[in-house]
């Protein structure tokens, strides 16, 4: 289900959420966020209405009757237009937290949702849940079904060989926390997907489990249509666009499969290098022992390749665990953006097909059937959306990019400029002249 | 690829005493080194010379000592190496290499050098004028050769004798050599040596008329004595562990450092890589495209870096060799003392024995067994007559014996003194030069990282610009 377009908020203008008490609660309300800050001239008009009065069920519309049309939150319904950025955000989400979870069954690891908002949709203003990949796989899954013709961001993955990683070792368990507050912000940043039901209920539910159990029995009707094209239709042909998009993405996953190979080329030969500088520092400490004159300075290199040997192991951890992991999931972004993509292929080809059908009928009708309408309608908005997700896309992967490539070129200086410090720093002492004797 | 930099740690020029050079009989009559029957006796000579020479030639180190006017430098230098084929001894065809050896004498006043010499040698001449100083040197840590066969190599090396780059390294592995020679106080007087310089034709025979080779100590007599000596100087022995020992790290280090550089190859060209795709990816990117681009060249540019940086630290590798070889050197003069304590040992013993004989003789006790006794036992007493007659000849050998000891005592104890004099200064040359070699081997270490940081700030900037 597409989302439409967003209700109106209420909203103060650029203040902090901290200092803004949700219209619907209350100073009674626990859950109520900071308060201590004097409310907008908008709210004046709730507060002074009474505890009891405040507090409202669900979806009720006191924020609504206090001035919509103030000149704010018509700016503000205008903003909501555009791209949601920096300053406009009405939706945070944060993951942290990991904790391990030790049953009978089973050993998991739970994440806790930090959500702060002043939506509407949400009946208070900041919520905190505990949720296992499990859940965002769900979540993923449901958004896939629920919002077919946009692009889903990617989770890290999902199965681990077992002996080789260890699920519960810190730097697995960071690895994925990153990546999952990732996958959440690029949802809560989206327009239209950030407003989804099911991932409001992902951020708000106690129980998570009791709502996907409601939600199996009902199936979503337009995921149902989009699956399966009967007939096989060949698609008459792709708008160029979206042609290019489609080589775009194959050359540009290609690439990022060999740079994902290079550079676990690179950490491997920085291994075997490591390996062997371990080995070259301790000669030269076993050598000082031997010596007299030349004690110190031996001592001296043996400890400032020791010094080198933790800055490459530094190193190596961090493009294992900083860099890797964004390469891959912006592969596996892409290979599900293909899959959107050939959903939209489905969708005009379905549509081409209605179309040639009526033509074939040769019915005398001046104006087209209503389903061959739908069919096209539904084809436009999957082409918008897409184009619009597309547009969005290039640019947040632009930033990605420049980030990662950038951290990847810091960690290298920071390497060598500890290398650097090691070695100047022994210069003075071989230059020592021993003491006359 | 020839490199550049000729070793550091070596003193260009030498001090060297040089006659006319019409006259190298003057300095044959000076030098200690006539070919002489017994090379103890050219130590005796070497003895009352040393005290001169150490007045004259000053540390070693090229250096003009103030108060000596007649004192030329002398610049000797290896400065090409050259493919020749010609027919060994056995009258076969073999290819070697041969390298010219020029030197020059630098004017005092002027500061202009003037070459003064110039010939070619190849490896062999050079084994044969070190064979020819250990014999007759064996006070003295005489300086390595470098190695005849490539070893330690990591991959990109060559293990090849006829391999450009070993080539080149082993020229000056021998211009190295020569200028050790030339700046030991003592070696530097040597005739062979200036012939070796300065004769081309005919200096393998003059070298062999020394027949030194008759005078080297025979390797089973040396083992001999290392196992039977009871009473070497303390010094000797652990000189002779520590040489051991260094041997056995320097060993394992240049080892380990080989195999450190071949991982560190690995590194720097597998980001060679990234130039390709980076190139390839911005093909297809908008925005993107031109930091992609650039950041790929500076990816490239970090790549081939490293060629240069390990061929600098080839150097580094041969200077821990040259000590590596050295070690031998130092074993060597421990050696020769133990078989000279062996055959001080051995002299003592006997002379004890006979006084033993002699004295039971006289007494008539026999305590010691001897033949004469045995046989005197069987067939019956001697005769006074008999006995008198051995005494005396016994007698005449203990004197000769004594005589033979005190000698032997001396020499071993002048032995004593010059070796450890040479050891000394062994020891600081060595504590020098590998201080020298460790501070240049750091400088390398961060001329890397510097670069590094460079290749890498400018790749951030190209990546900043996506």
């Amino acid at each position: 289900m597409s989302g439409g377009p967003p209700k109106a908020l209420q909203s103060t203008g650029p203040h902090s959420l901290r200092d803004m008490p949700h219209p619907l609660a209350g100073s009674s309300s626990e859950e109520a966020v900071g308060g201590d800050s004097t409310p907008s001239p908008d709210l004046l008009m709730t507060r002074s209405f009474g505890d009891k009065d405040l507090i409202l069920p669900n979806g009720g519309t006191p924020a609504d009757t206090s001035s919509p049309a103030s000149s704010s939150s018509l700016l503000n319904r205008l903003q909501l237009d555009d791209d949601i950025d920096g300053e406009t955000r009405d939706l945070f989400v944060t993951v942290d937290d990991p904790k391990k979870h030790v049953c009978t069954m089973e050993t998991y690891i739970t994440y806790r949702i930090t959500t702060k908002s002043t939506r509407v949709e949400f009946d208070l203003p900041e919520y905190s849940v505990r949720r296992r990949y499990q859940d965002f796989d769900w979540l993923r899954n449901k958004l896939e079904e629920s919002q077919p013709t946009h692009l889903i961001p990617p989770l890290p993955e999902k199965f681990v060989v077992k002996g080789v990683v260890d699920r519960f070792s810190e730097e697995f368990v960071e690895t994925r926390r990153k990546a999952l507050d990732k996958f959440l912000k690029r949802i809560t940043d989206h327009p239209v997907l950030s407003f989804n039901e099911h991932l409001s209920v992902f951020l708000t539910a106690k129980d998570l489990n009791v709502y996907k159990k409601q939600g199996m029995a009902l199936l979503t009707r337009v995921g149902e249509s989009v699956k399966h094209v009967t007939g096989g239709y060949k698609l008459r042909s792709r708008p160029l666009e979206f042609a290019a998009i489609g080589e775009y993405l194959d050359t540009f996953a290609l690439k990022l499969g060999t740079i994902d190979r290079i550079a676990q080329r690179i950490i491997k030969e920085e291994i075997e290098y490591l390996v062997e500088l371990r080995e070259y520092g301790p000669v030269y400490s076993t050598w000082s022992a031997l010596e007299g004159e030349l004690t110190e300075p031996l001592e001296g290199v043996s400890a400032c390749i020791g010094n080198c040997s933790t800055a490459l192991e530094e190193l190596t951890d961090d493009m294992t665990e900083d860099f890797l992991p964004v390469l891959r999931e912006y592969i596996l972004y892409s290979d599900s953006m293909k899959s959107v993509l050939k959903k939209r292929d489905q969708v005009q080809a379905e549509y081409e097909a209605k179309l040639e059908a009526v033509a074939l009928r040769k019915e005398d009708r001046p104006k087209v059937p209503a389903d061959v309408e739908k069919c096209q309608d539904r084809m436009e908005c999957f082409n918008a959306d897409l184009k619009a997700d597309m547009e969005r896309w290039q640019n947040n992967k632009r930033q990605d990019f420049r980030q990662l490539l950038m951290g990847m070129a810091d960690k290298n200086i920071q390497y060598y400029e500890k290398c650097l410090m090691a070695w100047e720093s022994i210069i003075p002492l071989l230059q020592e002249k021993p003491d006359a004797k | 690829m020839r490199l550049r930099r000729r070793i550091k740690s070596q003193r260009r020029a030498a001090a060297m005493e040089q006659s006319p050079p019409q006259d190298p009989g003057r300095q044959l009559q000076s030098a200690p080194l006539e070919p002489l029957g017994h090379p103890a006796a050219g130590l005796e000579a070497a003895v009352s010379e040393d005290a001169e020479d150490t007045r004259k030639e000053g540390p070693g180190d090229g250096t003009m000592t103030e108060n000596n006017f007649s004192l030329k430098k002398i610049e000797i230098s290896v400065s090409e190496a050259e493919k020749r084929t010609g027919r060994n001894a056995m009258n076969m065809q073999e290819t070697y290499t041969a390298y010219l050896i020029e030197t020059r004498s630098v004017e005092n006043i002027d500061g202009q050098s003037v070459l003064t010499d110039s010939l070619w040698r190849r490896y062999s001449e050079f084994e044969l004028l070190r064979n020819y100083l250990l014999v007759y040197y064996p006070h003295i840590v005489v300086p390595p050769l470098p190695e005849k066969r490539a070893e330690f190599v990591w991959h990109k090396l060559s293990a090849d004798n006829m391999d450009p780059d070993f080539v080149e390294r082993r020229r000056i592995g021998l211009e190295n050599f020569l200028l050790r020679v030339s700046s030991h106080p003592i070696l530097c007087r040597d005739k062979i040596f200036y012939l070796f310089l300065t004769q081309e034709g005919n200096w393998k025979e003059t070298v062999n008329e020394t027949g030194f080779q008759l005078k080297a100590d025979s390797r089973l007599k040396a083992l001999n004595a290392t196992f039977r000596v009871k009473n070497p100087d303390k010094r000797f022995t652990d000189l002779k562990h520590y040489s051991d020992e260094l041997q056995s790290i320097i060993s394992h280090l240049l080892r380990v450092r080989a195999r450190v550089a071949d991982r560190l190859y690995g590194v720097y060209k597998v980001h060679g890589n990234y130039g390709r795709v980076f190139s390839e990816w911005s093909a297809i990117e908008k925005e993107m495209g031109d930091g992609l681009q650039s950041a790929g060249h500076h990816m490239d540019v970090y790549a081939s870096s490293i060629d240069d940086i390990l061929e600098d630290e080839e150097h580094y590798a041969d200077q821990l060799k040259e000590y590596l070889f050295y070690t031998e050197a130092l074993r060597a003069v421990c050696r020769k003392h133990e078989l000279m304590q062996y055959d001080l040992e051995m002299a003592a013993q006997d002379l004890a024995s006979k006084k033993q004989q002699c004295e039971e003789l006289a007494t008539g006790t026999v305590r010691t067994f001897s033949l004469k006794g045995m046989t005197t036992k069987l067939f019956g007493q001697e005769t006074p007559e008999q006995r008198e007659a051995r005494i005396k000849v016994l007698e005449e050998q203990i004197s000769e014996g004594e005589q033979y000891l005190k000698s032997k005592n001396l020499e071993g104890r002048e032995f004593l003194k010059n070796a450890w004099a040479d050891i000394e200064r062994f020891k600081e040359q060595k504590n020098h030069d590998l201080k020298e070699a460790l501070i240049s081997y750091a400088v390398m270490q961060i001329s890397m990282c510097k670069k590094g940081i460079q290749v890498w700030t400018n790749a951030k900037e190209c990546f900043s610009k996506m």
